[in-house]
């Protein structure tokens, strides 16, 4: 073997498709059981997690058993860098929540959101920052990266993606869709792995009263008749 | 214990205030501008020939490339206030001698230097870090201390006999003594300090006015010598005169690297933190520019307060160039250190309150909110931004089912949408003439948007909160 190859290989600096074992990335449970198994384990505990969603299916609701165990183990910063709306906290704080370790950036321009966004990684003492970006780039999503693992921090990098773009270098891409159970989704990128087939997770038992659970078959709806 | 007093005299402060960093390639003079004499010269004016108290012409005609720079007392007077801050960390009793000399007290100094040997070296060491030339000498009483610094005599002893006897050689026109006194004295046949000390002090009153009198005593030490000493300020302040015009604020950062240089200094042997520095950029011919810069966790090194003050920069618009800057500090705090557990793993670089400050310092202070509750049933009120980092306090029950996102302003309803939930009935407010009665539903469009509606009483439908 070309021996520049061999070198990196034995670096673990080439990801060879035969090998089936797990990467080394640590990974945190998503609090989804369906979900873990998808992505072998959870989130990764470190690095950039790309969401591509349309606003209000349940893409936070993705994130909360996450974060929540992410701040109940360290206490560490949550932070969100701009928000398309005001950030409730009264569903935070039922959620369990600590809110004073909680901040809300709403930066002039989306330049200052990055730069935001990498300084808060960077810095060692957020657990996660979450970006509402809506067009990034491939070398702006490397430095974010690298921000994350300097800093030990999770990046949720949320937006809704109109055309088709270029693969970025995340540790995890999804795409999101509207479900009546909870959400459909499509693994598109993963670190040290393959993409998978959409799927649906059921959030039933998480938020009871945000699904709607398909009728039993057994059930025949009442005939809406008039009484003459 | 015998008295013992050192004097430093700098016989070109202004000169190498200015010219300390960056030492001058061509012949430089300070000039009186009062009497047109030179008062400062460097080497260079020196080797072509130029003496002190030469008239403006001759040394031009002297030398044709000499830079010329009026004498300003200020700047002599800060930087004396700024060699006694240098030298108050290792030698207690400090006096000004205004425009170009400290006096020291040193006799209390000696047994903690062990011997007056070790006490110099130390000083020297100090004076030094300073890069400035300085004449001293030691001496049994201020005065004489001083005559013998000023003529350069550059000797430290502690032995009277000769610091007296070199008193004594000294001419009458180095003491401090009046010309027309002088010229008294010379005309009764006295030359010297030390025909003068011959004569009994009674005889010499009878004589001369009681300011000789009072001299004379004091310089051999009998009477005693009124002075007050340095007390080091409690707030850094400082100016620094540019040595050209600024323009631009990326190169502001390096006369400020300086300042903060001092007053990490300033404050790291004082064990204290600031939190808030305000900045005044002196802009030719027009107005101050203030510039406050905030640390919420409190800092004293420079490298931090330069990268918040970087920040600021950015956003700062010159309108004229700078021509000198002052930095103060604002409340200081005793220093405790934060501590953190050994074994949590790995540490970032910064703490939660650095980073919020270093974002509030490019983005503003309002662009970084914290979240609050507040004690109220309705949403808006419910749901608050705050400062960052505060804890509310809140103990009332918290409502199930709230979505992640509200609308500043309830919008109302211009989709179909189907109702999932509800109602949750709000009738609350009556108490601040806001009274709200709203029926709150959860429903979820066409697209699988879960959304949060209410409906008044007159059946207006309002989204007002989105379930992310």
């Amino acid at each position: 073997m070309n021996s520049i190859l061999h070198y990196l290989k034995n670096k673990r600096l080439v990801w060879q498709a035969h090998q089936n074992v797990h990467s080394t990335a640590q990974l945190d449970s998503t609090g989804f059981k369906e979900l873990d198994a998808e992505l072998q384990g959870g989130f990764p505990k470190q690095g950039v997690v790309d969401i591509d969603s349309p606003v209000g299916i349940g893409e936070l609701r993705l994130l909360l058993p996450n974060l929540h165990a992410r701040q109940q183990s360290n206490g560490r910063l949550l932070v969100f860098i701009a928000p398309s709306m005001r950030i409730n906290s009264e569903m935070l704080a039922e959620y369990g929540f600590n809110l004073q370790q909680v901040l809300v950036i709403h930066p002039d321009s989306p330049k200052e959101a990055l730069w935001c966004a990498e300084q808060c990684l960077k810095s060692g003492c957020c657990q996660a920052v979450l970006l509402w970006h809506q067009a990034i780039e491939i070398h702006q999503v490397k430095r974010l990266q690298l921000a994350a693992e300097q800093g030990d921090a999770l990046h949720v990098l949320l937006r809704q993606n109109k055309q088709v773009s270029l693969s970025l270098p995340v540790s995890l891409g999804m795409r999101l869709r509207a479900h009546p159970q909870g959400l459909n989704i499509e693994i598109t990128k993963r670190k040290g792995g393959w993409p998978g087939r959409p799927f649906n997770l059921d959030m039933n038992q998480q938020w009871p009263q945000l699904t709607i659970q398909p009728r039993p078959d057994n059930v025949l709806p009442f005939p809406h008749s008039k009484v003459s | 214990m015998k008295n013992l007093w050192l004097y430093l005299h700098f016989p070109h402060l202004q000169l190498d205030t200015l010219f300390s960093q960056d030492p001058a390639e061509h012949a430089l003079a300070i000039l009186d501008s009062k009497t047109n004499t030179v008062l400062q010269l460097n080497t260079q004016a020196k080797e072509a020939g130029i003496a002190l108290h030469m008239g403006l012409g001759t040394a031009a005609a002297l030398d044709q490339s000499l830079q010329v720079i009026p004498y300003q007392a200020d700047i002599e007077r800060h930087k004396l206030k700024d060699i006694a801050e240098a030298l108050y960390l290792v030698t207690c009793d400090i006096c000004f001698f205004p425009p170009n000399g400290l006096l020291l007290r040193i006799h209390n100094m000696l047994n903690l230097y062990a011997g007056l040997d070790a006490y110099w070296q130390v000083l020297q060491n100090q004076l030094a870090t300073l890069g400035i030339t300085y004449d001293y000498a030691t001496g049994h009483s201020p005065f004489a201390a001083r005559m013998l610094a000023r003529d350069a005599w550059n000797q430290v002893t502690n032995d009277y006999s000769i610091m007296k006897k070199r008193v004594g050689d000294c001419a009458l026109k180095q003491t401090e003594l009046h010309p027309k006194t002088i010229q008294k004295l010379n005309r009764v046949g006295i030359h010297s300090v030390a025909n003068l000390l011959k004569l009994p002090l009674k005889d010499v009153a009878k004589r001369f006015d009681i300011d000789l009198v009072t001299y004379l005593g004091r310089l051999t030490g009998e009477f005693q010598h009124p002075m007050h000493f340095f007390h080091p300020p409690d707030h850094f302040h400082r100016y620094l005169e540019l040595m050209f015009d600024i323009e631009n604020t990326q190169t502001l950062q390096h006369p400020l690297k300086h300042l903060f240089a001092a007053l990490e200094q300033f404050l790291k042997v004082r064990d204290l933190l600031t939190q808030q520095l305000m900045l005044t950029f002196k802009q030719r011919d027009k107005e101050d520019l203030l510039l406050e810069i905030g640390s919420a966790q409190g800092e004293y090194q420079a490298q931090k307060w330069l990268t918040l003050a970087a920040l600021k920069l950015e956003n700062l618009q010159l309108t004229g160039p700078v021509c000198a800057i002052t930095l103060k500090t604002g409340e200081t705090q005793v220093r405790s250190p934060d501590k953190s557990d050994l074994f949590s793993g790995k540490k970032g670089t910064l703490s939660a309150l650095q980073l919020i400050s270093m974002l509030q310092a490019k983005l503003g202070e309002d662009a970084i909110q914290g979240l609050a509750l507040h004690n109220d049933f309705r949403p808006e009120v419910a749901s608050a931004y705050s400062a960052p980092l505060i804890q509310s306090d809140t103990l009332r029950q918290l409502q199930p089912l709230r979505p992640s996102f509200l609308l500043q302003i309830p919008q109302p309803l211009r989709e179909k949408v189907s109702i999932i939930h509800g109602p949750e009935r709000l009738h609350t407010g009556w108490w601040d003439n806001k009274e709200t009665t709203r029926d709150y539903f959860v429903a979820r469009s066409t697209l699988g948007q879960w959304y949060w509606v209410f409906k008044t009483p007159d059946t207006q439908w309002y989204l007002h909160g989105i379930f992310g």
